[in-house]
């Protein structure tokens, strides 16, 4: 093949890619094109100061959008956000680590003690904030360590057992679903350490914040035992959704948003209430230790808890918001059903991811280390 | 005297000012980070006491070692099928393909042009439950339920490391092949050896180099593989790679991750030494 031919090959692939690139963006975008609410929520608006100033976020991508943070938009219509991004925990709490220096963090309920430990995130004065009333409690103990109230909460789902109502009839009421022989090779676990431990402790009625070294040693057998029931450890929703869809798994640890997904595709799928609780996962901001304009930066988490964000992250997102109060926006009966908003004792009952420590942290990821790589 | 150093050097420096930021400093950072007791601090902390406590664990714990054992193996087979299957392959181009052999060359190489991680998530569609294999052996009534041995297991994913390999080993074996003299082979036959002696006397010695490289290419880097098993693998499909993925992905321990790169790459150099000495490379060439 001559040089030029080759040149031309090289050129169509490289427009290819283009191309995929562009369609992934504009997909992406997508949500955003839906145009931002322009009534500003007037609570917010008669009692806050005029303030301009600048913020910067450390954001998960999809969440800078205006509709995201449109009541802070509103009130402060002169104030500059810049969003940065991280891809995942570890990522976002590796930049913060290594001096990155942006004001505001969104990280998830693991991860938030990390920060507490290293005194890279200051304690909030809930006193200023004008919704901090409306959240209920298990929402601000996810949030509180050792009394200080560290963050403020706002995206958040179950973690339960996702599975499919042809291939289970008799329905799922035990996280012990993960681990029964009769589904073998139809069982997927979220490849994750620390959840495997809330599961394991569920089942052995384990307190999972002071565990020992030998409930944890127990807890890994559990799950070495499960291992050649398991087909796969999932890593993304997709491959996870795919897999249930296809057939191949009837029973998986997931989170509603896949539910939600399945539910959509018409896939005869259910959302196991277990009887030792669900397990739920909670997105946090937080102020960072460096942030230059703190009320401002409060004001921004407060805003978060506004109502016409809270109803953009439920409507557009399917994701749960804390404040209960503005769950009646949702309409669509899929939704109400994968957020579980017809049930108003769900919460009650839902064990909420407390923060765990860094020692813990390692100690579980250690465990769950050596559960897959067990001969 | 004085210019020919001058060319060397000035040759040689953007390539080693590159290899020596990027690749022996992280090195050497890594080797640090492996003595670290954790991760307080942040990376870039200071006054912390050295311990090889990470090293004890990996090397007295139950799982580590024979996890890098079995990541070794499975590594050997992936290097081993690929070469094996590349020889005919670039035997074929080079002595039988004619004047269309750079054309099938670059065919050969075509996938390479696409992600790496395109093709496996093709492979995926390709052996799924709903997948093309699948649906055809349903469709010749060969089986009634989907094979899900194709997907979720080991070999699943050695499948896809020696189809993702193959073309990288055929290049050397292709090179190598290339430079053989056809007058060897003109007098072998000439002197009355017969198509497969001259074969295995003359062709596959002069080929050898390019097969231990291309070989080499492929194990060195499939024993450290962590995304083919996160893919296209089952529960028991991790490998030593996943583990360290782990500690330095959601696991945020980078120390225990640290030390047990170090202890691979000690593992495979090791491994690389005693090869080298048992199959005399400079025999070989010479």
């Amino acid at each position: 093949m001559s040089q030029r031919t080759k040149d031309q090959n090289v050129f169509f692939v490289l427009i290819l890619m283009l191309t995929f690139v562009l369609t992934a963006c504009s997909g992406a975008a997508q949500p955003t094109s839906e145009p931002a609410a322009t009534e500003a929520t007037e609570a917010l608006a008669t009692e806050a100061p005029v303030q301009s100033g600048s913020l910067t976020v450390l954001e998960w991508a999809g969440y800078e959008i205006p509709e995201m943070w449109v009541d802070f938009g509103n009130t402060y219509p002169d104030a500059n956000v810049t969003f940065n991004f991280g891809g995942s925990d570890p990522d976002i709490y590796g930049k913060v680590l290594a001096g990155s220096s942006e004001d505001i963090i969104h990280m998830y309920t693991p991860f938030l003690n990390f920060y507490v430990e290293e005194g890279l995130i200051q304690p909030l004065d809930t006193s200023k904030l004008t919704n901090w009333e409306k959240v209920p409690q298990g929402f601000k103990d996810a949030c509180t360590i050792d009394g200080e109230v560290y963050c403020v909460p706002w995206d958040w789902g179950y973690s339960s057992i996702l599975y499919r109502t042809d291939k289970i009839p008799e329905g799922v009421d035990s996280w012990e679903a993960l681990m029964d022989a009769k589904y073998a090779g139809h069982i997927s676990m979220w490849d994750d350490g620390p959840s495997a431990v809330s599961v394991g402790s569920y089942l052995k009625g384990y307190d999972e914040t002071n565990l020992t070294d030998e409930q944890l040693e127990e807890i890994k057998q559990l799950w070495i035992e499960q291992r050649d029931k398991n087909l796969f450890y999932w890593v993304d929703e997709p491959a996870l959704e795919e897999a249930i869809s296809s057939g191949d798994v009837w029973v998986a640890y997931a989170w509603n948003g896949a539910f939600y997904r399945l539910l959509q595709a018409g896939v005869p799928v259910a959302y196991a209430d277990p009887k030792e609780g669900r397990n739920s996962w909670i997105g946090q901001y937080a102020i960072s230790t460096k942030a230059e304009n703190y009320d401002l930066a409060l004001a921004f988490l407060d805003s978060k808890l506004g109502e016409e964000t809270a109803t953009h992250l439920l409507v557009d997102y399917a994701y749960g918001h804390p404040i209960p109060e503005y769950f009646s926006v949702v309409e669509d009966p899929l939704l109400v059903q994968a957020l579980s908003l017809d049930d108003p004792g769900i919460l009650e009952r839902t064990n909420f991811t407390v923060p765990i420590s860094s020692a813990n942290r390692d100690r579980f990821v250690e465990m769950w280390a050596e559960v897959k790589a067990a001969p | 005297m004085l210019k020919n150093r001058t060319i060397a050097w000035s040759l040689l420096t953007p390539s080693a000012a590159w290899l020596i930021l990027f690749f022996v400093l992280p090195m050497i950072g890594m080797l640090i980070l492996s003595l670290r007791p954790d991760m307080r601090g942040g990376p870039f902390q200071l006054g912390w006491l050295p311990t090889v406590k990470h090293y004890q664990n990996i090397i007295t714990g139950e799982v580590y070692l024979p996890l890098l054992w079995l990541s070794i193996k499975v590594a050997f087979g992936v290097a081993m099928a690929a070469t094996l299957l590349a020889y005919p392959l670039a035997y074929f181009l080079v002595f039988h393909a004619g004047r269309r052999s750079s054309f099938l060359l670059t065919l050969a190489i075509l996938p390479f042009w696409t992600s790496y991680l395109l093709r496996i998530i093709a492979w995926k569609t390709m052996l799924g439950s709903n997948g093309l294999v699948n649906n055809l052996l349903i469709y010749l009534g060969l089986v009634e339920e989907p094979v899900r041995i194709l997907l979720y297991s080991r070999l699943a994913v050695i499948v896809t490391l020696v189809y993702v390999w193959l073309p990288f080993v055929a290049l050397p074996i292709f090179a190598s092949l290339h430079r053989i003299n056809p007058s060897f082979l003109e007098a072998a036959a000439i002197l009355g050896a017969s198509p497969w002696r001259s074969f295995f006397k003359v062709t596959l010695p002069l080929s050898l180099p390019g097969v231990i490289a291309g070989f080499f290419m492929v194990f060195i880097p499939t024993v450290g593989e962590y995304i083919t098993p996160m893919l296209v693998g089952g529960t028991r499909s991790t490998l030593y790679g996943n583990i360290i993925e782990l500690y330095f992905g959601d696991g945020a321990n980078w120390p225990l991750g640290s030390a047990m790169s170090v202890v691979m790459l000690a593992g495979v150099l090791l491994l690389a030494l005693v090869i080298s000495r048992l199959v005399d490379l400079r025999r070989l060439v010479g």
